[in-house]
C-alpha cells in the first residue's frame, strides 16, 4: 500500500519538525490572498485549495537573486555567489510540481545553473491537492495527477490525509516527524472518489488532446488571433511574472556608493515587455504585443516543447488569472483549435 | 569584501558567470564610432576561440554585452574585438585605454565551419559592422589563400565615413587577391564609389554556383534581401552562411532573450547554414 494515513493535526506536527531542519515555504493568506509564504509556524500554513497568485518557483529562481560580487579597481576580483539553504516547500499543488520538473531540465541543460541546481538540490518538495477554481485547466494539459517530483504528497480526504511518498528522504522525514499509519482500503477509495469528483469541477478545457497542442500552434502562426489579443494587451508582464514556467533573466551590475564594490545579479525578465527581444542597434525582433503574445504563448506549446519535451503550460491559470484584460491561455488555445479544425 | 588578485580562482566553484581578466593592450580609432580593442587574457591562456564566436564582455558596474571577435583564431592569448560605442557598456569601454582590465567568458556560440568552405569560392556580403565578425573569418581564409577559390567581398555602408578597416581592405583586395567593392547606401559628396544597398552590386557577378559558399553578415534588415539575390544566382541554402544578432544576456541557452521559435542563437548560433534556419519563421 502506497499510503500512509495522517490525521488533520498531524500537519501541524510535521510543520514543527520539518522547521527543525529547514526553511518552510507554503501557502499562507497576505491581505486576503493566496500567496506563497515564509512559514515560521505551523499555524502560518493555509493549505490552499485554490493556486497561489505566484508559483512557488520564486523559491528555487528568486526574482532577483546574486550571480557574482565583485570588486573594480585596477585588477577587477570577483567571487562567485551560490545562495542556497535546506528548504521545503509545502503544499505544493500538481501543476506546480510538474513546473518544477520542467525548469530542473532547463537548468541542466547545456551549461548547468549552478545557483538553480543547488537550491533545487537542497529542497523538499511537499506536495497536496487541491480544487480547480474556473481558471485551471490542468486536466486538459494532463498535469492533474503527479507520478513524481516530490518528496511527499499530502491527500486531503477530509477525515484526513493519505500521505505518499516519493523519495528516501520523504519517507524518512515522515517517519522521523509524524504517527501515521497504513491506509484502509475505505480511504483509498475515498481517494480515488474525489480524484473522479475533481475531473468533473473544471470550468476551463482544453478542447483537443494535449499532445497535439505543438502541432496547432505550429500551425496558427498566421492566425487573426495573436493581432486580436496583440491590441487589447498591455505588455504589462503580468503573465511572465506569474508563469510556473517562465525563467528569462536578465543579468545587471548594482555597484556601491564607494564605487569599489558590488554585485551582479540576475532578475526576472519577461518576454512581453516591449524592449526584451530589442538589440543595441535599436532593432526590435518582437516589436508588436502581438508577436511577443505569439512567442510566449508558443514558448509554452510549441517551442519548449520541441527543445525540452513536455508541454510547458501546466495549466494553472494564473496568467489567465492575473492579465488585466482577460486574456485567457485556455479560451485562446481554443479558440486556434477550432481554427485548426476548419483549415483544410 | 577584500578580494585580492589570487583569490579569483581559488573561489571558483564553476559558476557560469565567472570571467577572466582580459587587459586592453591597444585602442585604435577605426571610425569616429567604432574602436578596435587588443586585449591580452590576463591568466595567459588563449581564447581558443573559432571566427563567428562572441564573447561575453564586461567592466565591473556597467554590466555585460556579447561581443563579437574580430581577430582570427590565435595560440596565443591575444585577440581583438571591435566595438561601436552604443549603449551604456560599449560607452564605458570607450573610455577605457591601454593598461585598464575588464572581463571577458567564453567563447560562446557556434562559429563559421571553416573546414566546410575549404576548397569554394568565397562570396562574403557585409554590412556596415556586420564586417567585424567577418574579419576575423576572412584573415583566417586569407592565412592559407591557396586553399580557396576566387573571393568576392561586397561591403554596404550608409556613408563612406563608416567603412571600418580600410587599410586592411586595401591590403586584402591586393596580397589576398579578393574582388572587393564598397557601396554607400546613398550618395556623398565625398564619394566616388558604387551608391546603393548592398544587394544592388550583386546582378553583374558572375559567379560558379556549384562551388560558391556565401558568408552573410549586416543588420537585421538586410537579410531578407540578400537571400533573395543569392537565390537568383542560384547559390543552395546549405552554402549560405549567416551570423544572426540578437539581444543576450547570458550566454548560457537560459536567459531567453536570443530566442528564435525553438533555438537560442547563443546556443546553436550566431552563424547559421540558411538551410537549417528557412523553417525557422522568425529568423530572417
Amino acid at each position: 500500500m502506497k499510503y500512509r494515513f495522517l490525521l488533520k493535526k498531524g500537519i501541524a506536527v510535521l510543520i514543527a519538525g520539518l522547521l527543525k531542519e529547514f526553511k518552510v515555504y507554503g501557502p499562507v493568506k497576505k491581505d486576503g490572498f493566496p500567496m506563497y509564504g515564509n512559514i515560521t509556524a505551523p499555524g502560518d500554513l493555509n493549505l490552499l485549495h485554490s493556486p497561489t497568485h505566484i508559483s512557488p518557483k520564486q523559491h528555487l529562481f528568486p526574482q532577483r537573486e546574486t550571480l557574482l560580487r565583485f570588486s573594480s579597481g585596477e585588477y577587477p576580483a570577483v567571487e562567485p555567489v551560490v545562495e542556497a539553504e535546506e528548504q521545503a516547500l509545502f503544499g505544493v499543488h500538481p501543476c506546480d510540481i510538474h513546473a518544477i520538473k520542467l525548469l530542473d531540465r532547463v537548468f541542466a541543460y547545456g551549461t548547468a545553473d549552478v545557483n538553480y541546481l543547488k537550491r533545487r538540490e537542497k529542497t523538499i518538495i511537499i506536495g497536496s491537492n487541491c480544487i480547480p477554481d474556473k481558471y485551471c485547466f490542468c486536466k486538459g494539459v494532463n498535469t492533474m495527477t503527479v507520478e513524481s517530483g516530490f518528496d511527499l504528497f499530502l491527500h486531503n480526504i477530509g477525515t484526513g490525509f493519505l500521505v505518499e511518498s516519493g523519495t528516501q528522504k520523504g519517507k524518512k522525514l515522515l517517519l522521523k516527524y509524524t504517527k501515521t499509519r497504513k491506509a484502509n482500503k475505505g480511504e483509498v477509495k475515498k481517494l480515488s472518489q474525489i480524484q473522479n469528483q475533481k475531473k468533473e469541477m473544471f470550468v476551463a478545457s482544453i478542447n483537443a488532446d494535449a499532445s497535439t497542442l505543438p502541432l496547432i500552434y505550429s500551425g496558427s502562426y498566421n492566425s487573426p488571433v495573436w493581432e486580436r489579443i496583440g491590441s487589447i494587451c498591455y505588455g504589462c508582464g503580468s503573465c511572465n511574472l506569474v508563469c510556473p514556467t517562465c525563467y528569462c533573466f536578465d543579468v545587471r551590475d548594482d555597484i556601491k556608493l564607494n564605487l569599489k564594490e558590488g554585485e551582479r545579479y540576475r532578475v526576472w525578465d519577461g518576454c512581453m515587455l516591449e524592449d526584451f527581444a530589442k538589440v543595441a542597434g535599436g532593432h526590435n525582433f518582437r516589436k508588436t504585443r502581438g508577436e511577443r503574445l505569439r512567442h510566449r504563448f508558443n514558448r509554452k506549446f510549441q517551442y519548449q516543447v520541441d527543445k525540452f519535451g513536455g508541454l510547458f503550460c501546466v495549466g494553472c491559470g494564473r496568467c489567465s488569472r492575473t492579465c488585466l484584460v482577460n486574456i485567457n491561455i485556455a479560451e485562446v488555445t481554443n479558440e486556434l483549435i477550432e481554427e485548426s479544425n476548419k483549415r483544410p | 569584501m577584500n578580494l585580492s588578485k589570487s583569490q579569483t580562482n581559488v573561489l571558483d566553484i564553476s559558476s557560469p558567470y565567472i570571467s577572466r581578466l582580459a587587459r586592453i593592450e591597444r585602442v585604435a580609432r577605426v571610425t569616429e564610432k567604432e574602436r578596435l580593442f587588443n586585449l591580452s587574457i590576463e591568466d595567459g591562456k588563449t581564447l581558443g576561440h573559432l571566427p563567428g564566436q562572441f564573447i561575453m564582455l564586461s567592466i565591473p558596474g556597467f554590466g555585460e554585452a556579447p561581443i563579437s571577435i574580430s581577430s582570427p583564431p590565435d595560440k596565443g592569448n591575444r585577440f581583438e574585438i571591435c566595438v561601436r560605442a552604443a549603449g551604456n557598456l560599449t560607452n564605458a569601454l570607450h573610455n577605457l585605454t591601454k593598461g585598464d582590465r575588464l572581463w571577458i567568458r567564453g567563447p560562446y556560440g557556434k562559429g563559421f565551419p571553416v573546414q566546410d568552405i575549404v576548397g569554394k569560392d568565397l562570396l562574403f556580403i557585409a554590412g556596415g559592422i556586420g564586417l567585424v565578425p567577418m574579419r576575423s573569418l576572412i584573415k583566417t581564409v586569407l592565412h592559407e589563400r591557396s586553399s580557396y577559390g576566387r573571393m568576392n567581398l561586397f561591403y554596404g555602408v550608409k556613408s563612406p565615413d563608416e567603412i571600418l578597416f580600410k587599410d586592411e581592405l586595401l591590403q586584402w583586395g591586393k596580397a589576398g587577391n579578393i574582388n572587393i567593392q564598397i557601396t554607400t547606401d546613398k550618395p556623398h559628396p565625398e564619394w566616388k564609389g558604387h551608391t546603393g544597398v548592398v544587394t544592388t552590386l550583386l546582378p553583374p557577378l558572375k559567379i560558379d554556383e556549384t562551388k560558391t559558399a556565401a558568408i552573410v553578415v549586416g543588420p537585421p534588415v538586410m537579410y531578407k534581401y540578400v537571400i533573395l539575390s543569392l537565390g537568383d544566382k542560384r547559390i543552395a541554402g546549405h552554402d549560405i552562411y549567416l551570423s544572426l544578432e540578437r539581444r543576450m544576456k547570458c550566454g548560457l541557452g537560459k536567459c531567453g532573450h536570443c530566442q528564435i521559435n525553438s533555438i537560442y542563437v547563443c546556443q546553436e548560433g550566431p552563424v547559421f547554414r540558411l538551410s537549417d534556419i528557412r523553417y525557422l519563421r522568425e529568423a530572417i
